[in-house]
């Protein structure tokens, strides 16, 4: 195979420059820095440019999140060619990704969104229009950043769901940017649809009154979900977010890349992830449930239902971040025993690490970030700095090899074969004791979700971590 | 050989399947079972304390000021050009501690120094030099209220919650109602602060210009700024910090605390819940960032009262104080009535459309004459009364 028949990020190798753990702390380091300055100049309420209003700068940090994974993933680096990406420095090549993907999210944000949809189609995109309407200005951009950045919420799943689980189909073999701009169109179309069914009659009771002509108000889910807020779907959509990039990184890919046949496997993962995350979402709720009784509608913060929902969500973004970091800094630890059960290590150790990091977001954050203390307060978003964490991983290793720990060198002919024999798993077959194991297994699984919701309430009982 | 290189795969096959069927397993339950109605019952039922703190005779209160602030734009203006809701209060350039140096450049100890002379006893002065200093002091008003209390032996009590925020705002509004000359007798035994917010808070030395000897009772939310506030103001009576959930107060009063988050670098609030005598509970707030549905449930978690009915709800319920709306607010407006309250006097921060929602959704809100600045009858105004009990 040659290079120019896989992507760049598939076509390159990332070379450690140096033994041992070096590499990794030496990004850590480095990450740290630029993540601290970048709050500070950009985020940061004590800082100067407090874009965390929150919802400005959750919009911004989103739609860079989807940014970063078109010019990568969707687009493949066009319109830069690869003997560019291959020869240029990396602190370079970052510095022009980056202020590309700036460039195109402002473009995306401002001409799309409040200019023309806010303009020509959906009044609450574009703030001056509200603000005219006699809604308070900050409210108006709050409003409105809330309408795009959950536009960017709902895409950051079904974009790179296209590349990750369907694997670019039927248009994998168009040239680029044929390619890009095709899945690009359709998942920004299917992000639209999703819009609409979650999150549209949630901007319509916004508005007094509520917008029952151009809305379903109140909305569909309100039985269900306990509340009218649209954050019981942030909760499931972020959950496919995350559940979408630990499919690909941790995971890998498995256990659907053990389907052969080619459209029912990306169908499966398509599917499979949704499912997945679900499951998560619904657990995640019921955690927060045992830990701090069950929620009472009509409250507010930590007992309301549509902040639990919220929350969800939140969680989920705190098992994206260990699990993004174990897999580029450090090579997907562990990789020595057999796929199934190096999944299985990578999920309880990124489990357990999410934990711990929550625990020190809520017991820190606001002391170094300039975040709320505790842990419901509607301006207190966590999503904002792990995703501004995560977009800093996704350009250091995407748009800049991993510099300065690891440095990029292109594939041989046979590690790129290795990467078409990858697509569907070969080292995990059917056989009746591979049965015994999966069903034993399955009982075991039962007995650790047990064990789990088990443990929570006596936990939250006998010990309080976060005030 | 060839038989245990067999069973080395076999194994090796199983552990395969058994750590498939572990991430299956337990991905499946949760999808299965933790939204169910078998999770929902599994659920540790609320077990009621009921603790007897007392019954009283009548609740009387009278709103010496609901209009904390009197232009929505300009208010959340000054916020959003400080950076947000989570920037420090004492940072904002807000009266009365202005520094002269811009939004966002303020802090408690530049802006105190500009009239830490004149407080509590030359206020006009002080508020004066800071109209100069600070960003829109003629938006500051402020919140406060009397509270008058009977017990059933016919003993009466007088207590203030909150003493607003404008010096001059509040100064006068005292003396509309004649707080001046209560406290001046000594006749309002306590201030109560719900939180440390602005509104609530920074008009204290107005308070402490009539008695300095008033008890101050606040909760351990408060930072070090506030602390020292209370100390530059002048006040030399005791000061009590509630660090319980539940601290009765005298029978028939209970002083409840909720360790709550608050916009601008804000933690926690107190409030108030008294037990009328065949009537039932009523829940006082200040701002009532907890919320009022959570205000409701620890009362009737922890306290046992009349009938085991909520009887009525006065103060800022915090729902749009800013006339902003969130979905979450509707499943208040919806869930609201399911609890029985008969009489709501809900003002301030609850804002107009919620009080507005409140009305088409056919609760019993007390409705107002919309004077000295209120600007809605729909709900309770400056100088209005309610009453429970009488």
């Amino acid at each position: 195979m040659e290079r120019n028949e896989v992507s760049y990020l598939e076509s390159r190798k990332l070379v450690k420059r140096w033994n041992g753990p070096l590499p990794a702390l030496a990004n850590s380091l480095f990450i740290a820095i630029v993540f601290y300055a970048t709050w500070w100049i950009f985020q940061d309420p004590r800082g100067i440019m407090r874009m965390y209003t929150p919802y400005v700068g959750y919009m911004v940090c989103r739609w860079l999140l989807i940014l970063f994974i078109w010019v990568a993933y969707i687009f493949d680096f066009w319109p830069f060619k690869k003997a560019w990406l291959d020869r240029t420095h990396p602190l370079i090549k970052g510095s022009v990704l980056l202020a590309f993907s700036v460039a195109a999210m402002f473009l995306l944000i401002k001409v799309f969104f409040i200019d023309i949809l806010g303009n020509y189609g959906i009044a609450y995109f574009n703030p001056e229009r509200l603000t005219s309407m006699g809604i308070t200005e900050f409210y108006a951009i709050e409003y409105a950043a809330e309408a795009i950045m959950m536009f960017a919420a709902i895409a950051s799943w079904l974009s790179p769901s296209w590349v990750v689980a369907c694997e670019n189909a039927p248009w994998q073999d168009l040239p680029q940017p044929a390619r890009g701009i095709t899945i690009v169109t359709i998942t920004f179309f299917l992000s639209m649809i999703v819009y609409f069914l979650t999150m549209h009659s949630h901007m319509a009771i916004l508005f007094y009154p509520w917008q029952k002509f151009t809305a379903i108000c109140p909305p569909y889910w309100e039985e269900f979900a306990n509340t009218v807020s649209g954050n019981f779907h942030i909760a499931w959509i972020m959950c496919c977010t995350v559940v979408v990039w630990l499919y690909e990184t941790i995971w890998e890919r498995y256990p659907f890349n053990l389907i052969k046949t080619n459209w029912l496997r990306r169908t499966a993962s398509f599917f499979g992830i949704i499912i997945i995350a679900v499951a998560l979402a619904f657990f995640l709720y019921f955690c927060e449930e045992l830990a701090w009784g069950p929620a009472i509608r009509g409250t507010r913060r930590l007992m309301a239902p549509d902040w639990r929902w919220l929350h969800v969500g939140e969680m989920a973004i705190f098992w994206l971040c260990p699990s993004l970091f174990l897999s580029f800094y450090c090579n997907n630890w562990p990789t020595k025993f057999s796929r199934p059960v190096n999944v299985i290590l990578r999920t309880f150790l990124t489990a357990i690490a999410a934990v711990l990091v929550y625990i020190v977001y809520y017991k820190t954050s606001h002391l170094f970030l300039g975040t709320q203390k505790g842990f419901s307060h509607p301006q207190q978003f966590p999503m904002i700095p792990m995703i501004w964490l995560i977009n800093l991983f996704l350009v250091n290793v995407w748009f800049m090899d991993g510099w300065p720990g690891w440095k990029a060198v292109p594939k041989t002919a046979e590690e790129l074969d290795k990467v078409e024999a990858e697509i569907v798993a070969s080292d995990v077959k059917w056989t009746p004791k591979f049965a015994y194991g999966l069903l034993a297994g399955i009982a075991g699984g039962v007995a650790v979700y047990f064990a789990i919701i088990n443990f929570i309430p006596w936990f939250s009982k006998v010990y309080t971590i976060i005030k | 050989m060839t038989e245990t290189k067999q069973t080395g795969l076999s194994r090796r096959d199983f552990v395969k399947g058994a750590a498939t069927g572990v991430c299956a397993g337990t991905f499946a339950t949760m999808g299965l079972y933790s939204y169910s109605p078998f999770a929902k019952n599994r659920l540790a039922k609320t077990t009621r304390a009921m603790k007897d703190f007392g019954v009283l005779k009548s609740v009387k209160i009278t709103n010496i000021s609901e209009t904390s602030w009197f232009n929505n734009a300009n208010l959340i203006g000054d916020i959003h050009a400080a950076g947000g809701l989570l920037v420090n209060q004492y940072d904002l350039n807000w009266p009365p501690f202005g520094n002269g140096k811009g939004t966002a450049q303020g802090s408690y100890e530049s802006g105190i120094a500009s009239i830490k002379d004149l407080i509590p006893q030359d206020l006009d002065k002080a508020w004066e030099i800071q109209e100069k200093l600070s960003l829109h002091p003629e938006n500051a008003g402020g919140y406060a209220c009397l509270i008058e209390v009977e017990e059933l032996n016919g003993k009466t009590h007088k207590y203030l919650l909150d003493t607003g925020w404008s010096y001059k705002w509040t100064d006068a509004a005292f003396k509309r109602e004649g707080i001046d000359k209560m406290l001046q007798n000594h006749e309002i035994e306590a201030l109560f602060i719900s939180h440390e917010h602005w509104d609530h808070f920074w008009g204290f030395p107005v308070t402490m210009k009539y008695d300095p000897t008033i008890p101050v009772f606040i909760q351990d939310g408060f930072y070090p700024e506030g602390l020292q506030y209370i100390k530059d103001s002048g006040h030399t009576g005791p000061l009590t910090s509630y660090k319980k959930a539940v601290n009765p107060f005298i029978p028939g009063m209970a002083v409840l605390k909720f360790d709550v988050p608050i916009i601008n670098r804000v933690f926690g609030e107190i409030s108030l819940a008294f037990n009328v005598k065949d009537k039932g509970l009523v829940l006082v707030s200040g701002c009532c960032h907890q919320g009022i549905l959570k205000f409701a449930d620890l009362a009737h978690t922890e306290l046992n009262y009349e009938n085991d009915r909520f009887y009525g709800i006065y103060g800022g319920l915090h729902i749009s104080p800013f006339e902003d709306w969130d979905p979450k607010y509707d499943d208040l407006v919806i869930s609201l009535g399911k609890w029985g309250f008969e009489k709501i006097g809900c003002n301030h921060c609850t804002g107009h459309l919620t009080a507005k929602k409140f009305i088409e959704a056919g609760y019993p809100v007390i409705r107002g004459t919309a004077r000295f600045r209120s600007s809605s009858p729909d709900y309770l105004g400056n100088g209005d009364k309610i009453s429970f009990g009488v």
